[in-house]
């Protein structure tokens, strides 16, 4: 990508870590943003699409825990690992969703919740949310009662977003940790 | 070689020897000696080409001289002889054996094989005996450690066992209240009933008061009405009488339950006391004869049965695992890796320099345990935490906090994720609270106020909202680790003093930290409409014991200390400083014996590893410093 004057193009945050496997489903719709971007300087908010996926405050904390900015070895291992967890709590949601099992559902929202949540993902957590109050057969802010067809379907779609969400989001985070082949 | 197949028929070699030197036809390469006690090869070549192949079946005449030496044969030397010359040639050699006589074929039967090849032949033998001695070693320290496996297996099946027996407890308990909260509203009811039954009575009774209470009442009451208005109080006595004896009733059905729990706990004693006592004994007698066998050789044999049990205890000691304590479960090395992790990091943290750094100035390290089953979190949670110059400990999930609490680990804080697999943080805190009161702080997005309630209700302390922040995560830990401060906090106000903007929280629904993270903080001192009262209640309580009582909280872990532990607590842990440190005095002595400090460095460290970061026992003795 057209990042060449980036300060911080060291090999050796170049590693593969395996998680491209749903990456370039969505790389084209956010192409051309990445195409003329400026180097972001070590700000993720300054990266397309950070502002309105990520909270800047809850995430900033975490990079404040790194020890070197430029290897930023803490938080990177946090949130790769929060990628492959994210990966399989959606692969766990699509079968759950097959085999209508809402309470499961509403827990692996749960779940994906509290990680997205820490890591300052706001969209990503908005939707966990929805997810873990339509398991519960509640409307999306927990509140009124939904009946189980509607919860499926607002499920089926929900989950849908929150990939989408979540793809964005990785996104923004792998060109914050100059990983984006 | 040859030389093995020939030797071991007895003196095979020798018959050989002997006929060869009976056919005369050879004479002139190979013959008897002049006097006949000793035989003569004359020519060296023609006997290696003709006549050994004829009789042993190789010729190789360095091999035939070796088999001759092997049964003393001696090559006669002339040196000493005038012209230093052998009668029979330059060339000839000549090989006497006092028992290898022409015409005596009777003391052939005398010459044997030189003692030194038999003690060759035999050491192979040797050298095999202690491989298998090291195999037995092997196999009994298999078994051994099969045995710890067993052993551990059946604790935790054991510990499962106790658990669900906990858990039904704590079922029958909540069922126990509810009961009683319906007698008590039943009594309510009667009571009222009765009451407004009275009123109307005495209305009615005064204008006509002999005979209106009559009827109604009975003769007494209104006798008892008319003559004393003060006894007008004591007619309500009787249904009051029946409301209390049917809360003693209740209150009989609560007493059952602590039974139940003072049983299980009187097992788990009787049990762990029976395996405490002997292993102390048994170092002593068995360590030294079990750590013979490499060294000692010969002796191991005699160990090899039925002392398997001898080499269970060395095994698991030197591992630092031994079946028969059970706390030495922390010592168990699957169980390390989120330590020894955590041991990195702090070390990490030691060589660190970064601004993100708050040394908030504890007179000690706070011990913290984190129970969330969020890796996310947990893994930043504990970041901050090292942070914060805290140590951390962290569990699973409510059983394996329960767990860890149970088997005597101390802290100073928990911070306990609510919804967790297994066993769920409110469950986990009411459980810890039959035992402990170490403050516990709900770590979750359900901060409803009725979820909040609860929280206070089963036995938490404070509620810190999820996602939880570096500052209101250290609003926490000065909060309810005050104790732990130095006397002058040098803290920033801008940390310290959330309470005004707490006001601001009043909605108790989750909020993004985006716009506030500083605020994050759930300040329970500062009740929100709809918090219920006990949640301000508890928390002002605890921090007017901690302010009036400091060392009620470093104090905790010592034993006869009850304060609070009382029944489950009671059991296998409290008496472990002193017999923990009774023990390490155990094994520095037998290393020091067996010389053995070094023997098992990895093992060694392994333990000493554990040591600071085991909250357990250590801890508790460090306590009073």
């Amino acid at each position: 990508m057209a990042r060449a004057d980036s300060v911080k193009d060291d090999a050796g945050d170049r590693s593969d870590h395996g998680h491209d496997r749903d990456r370039d489903r969505d790389h084209d719709r956010h192409h051309h943003d990445h195409e003329d971007h400026e180097d972001h300087g070590g700000d993720i908010m300054k990266i397309p699409g950070a502002k309105d996926s990520i909270d800047e405050a809850t995430f900033e904390q975490i990079l404040e825990m790194d020890d070197d900015e430029d290897e930023r070895e803490f938080s990177k291992s946090i949130v790769y690992d929060f990628f492959a967890q994210a990966e399989s709590t959606f692969e766990k949601m699509d079968s759950n969703l097959e085999k209508k099992d809402l309470k499961t559902l509403s827990e692996l929202g749960h779940f994906l919740k509290g990680s997205s949540a820490t890591l300052g993902l706001s969209k990503v957590k908005d939707s966990c949310e929805k997810i873990q109050n339509y398991g519960q057969k509640k409307d999306d802010k927990g509140e009124k009662d939904i009946t189980e067809e509607e919860a499926l379907k607002k499920l089926e779609t929900t989950i849908k977003q929150t990939k989408q969400e979540f793809h964005d989001v990785e996104k923004v985070l792998r060109k914050f940790y100059n990983d984006e082949q | 070689m040859e030389s093995q197949s020939q030797g071991s028929s007895s003196s095979d070699f020798v018959r050989k020897l002997y006929k060869m030197l009976e056919n005369p036809t050879d004479e002139n390469v190979v013959r008897w000696g002049n006097d006949g006690d000793s035989f003569v090869v004359l020519e060296n070549e023609k006997f290696t080409k003709h006549i050994l192949p004829k009789h042993f079946k190789h010729s190789n005449f360095a091999s035939f001289v070796r088999q001759l030496n092997k049964y003393d044969f001696h090559k006669v030397r002339h040196n000493n002889e005038e012209n230093g010359q052998s009668p029979y040639g330059p060339g000839a050699w000549e090989f006497k054996h006092p028992d290898f006589k022409m015409n005596n074929k009777d003391a052939l039967d005398n010459i044997r094989r030189k003692a030194p090849a038999p003690r060759k032949t035999n050491q192979p033998n040797e050298e095999m005996i202690i491989p298998a001695q090291q195999m037995d070693m092997m196999s009994n320290q298999l078994v051994a450690t099969q045995a710890q496996l067993h052993a551990l297996e059946s604790r935790y099946n054991e510990l499962s066992i106790h658990h669900s027996m906990l858990l039904q407890e704590v079922i029958g308990l909540q069922k126990t209240v509810v009961n009683h909260e319906h007698v008590m509203q039943n009594v309510m009811t009667f009571l009222h009933n009765v009451d407004a039954q009275r009123r109307r009575d005495s209305r009615l009774g005064n204008p006509f008061p002999p005979n209106g209470n009559q009827t109604q009442n009975g003769n007494v009451d209104g006798a008892q009405n008319q003559s004393n208005p003060s006894t007008e109080d004591d007619i309500p006595a009787s249904p009051l009488q029946h409301a209390s004896k049917l809360l003693s009733e209740t209150n009989a059905d609560v007493m059952l339950n602590p039974r139940n729990l003072e049983h299980m706990n009187e097992i788990t004693m009787r049990m762990n006391g029976t395996l405490t006592t002997p292993p102390p004994d048994l170092i002593r007698s068995v360590r030294p004869a079990s750590r013979g066998p490499p060294s000692a050789g010969s002796s191991a044999n005699s160990l090899r049965l039925g002392d398997i049990d001898n080499l269970v205890y060395p095994v698991g000691q030197t591992n630092g695992i031994d079946p028969m304590y059970s706390e030495h479960i922390n010592n168990i090395p699957y169980s390390m890796p989120p330590k020894a992790a955590d041991s990195t990091n702090t070390q990490i943290q030691e060589t660190r320099k970064k601004s993100a750094q708050v040394d908030p100035g504890w007179i000690r390290q706070p011990q913290i345990l984190l129970v969330e089953d969020d890796p996310t979190c947990r893994r930043i949670g504990s970041k901050f935490l090292y942070a914060f110059h805290c140590s951390i400990d962290s569990a699973l999930d409510g059983l394996e906090a329960v767990n860890k609490m149970n088997a005597g680990s101390k802290y100073d804080l928990v911070l306990m994720d609510i919804i967790m697999p297994n066993l769920d943080g409110v469950s986990a805190c009411h459980l810890i609270r039959q035992f402990d009161n170490t403050p516990i702080i709900a770590m979750t997005s359900n901060i409803r106020s009725d979820d909040i309630s609860m929280y206070f209700q089963h036995g938490m302390n404070d509620v810190l909202p999820k996602p939880f922040t570096k500052e209101g995560l250290l609003h926490m830990l000065e909060k309810h680790l005050a104790h732990l401060k130095k006397p002058i906090s040098h803290m920033d106000g801008g940390m310290v003093a959330p309470q005004p903007l707490a006001s601001t929280r009043q909605v108790l629904k989750e909020e993004s930290p985006a716009k506030s993270p500083a605020t994050a903080s759930w300040n329970s001192p500062n009740p929100v409409p709809g918090v219920s009262p006990v949640a301000t209640g508890m928390s002002e309580e605890y921090l007017h014991a901690v302010h009036a009582n400091p060392a009620a909280y470093t104090v905790q872990g010592v034993p006869g200390m009850p304060q609070g532990n009382v029944p489950y607590n009671t059991s296998p842990q409290m008496p472990m400083p002193g017999h923990a440190q009774q023990q390490a005095g155990h094994r520095r002595q037998i290393s020091d014996i067996s010389g053995g400090e070094n023997m098992n460095p990895a093992k060694r460290q392994q333990m000493y590893a554990n040591a600071p970061l085991q909250p357990g026992p250590l801890n508790t003795m460090q306590r009073p410093r």
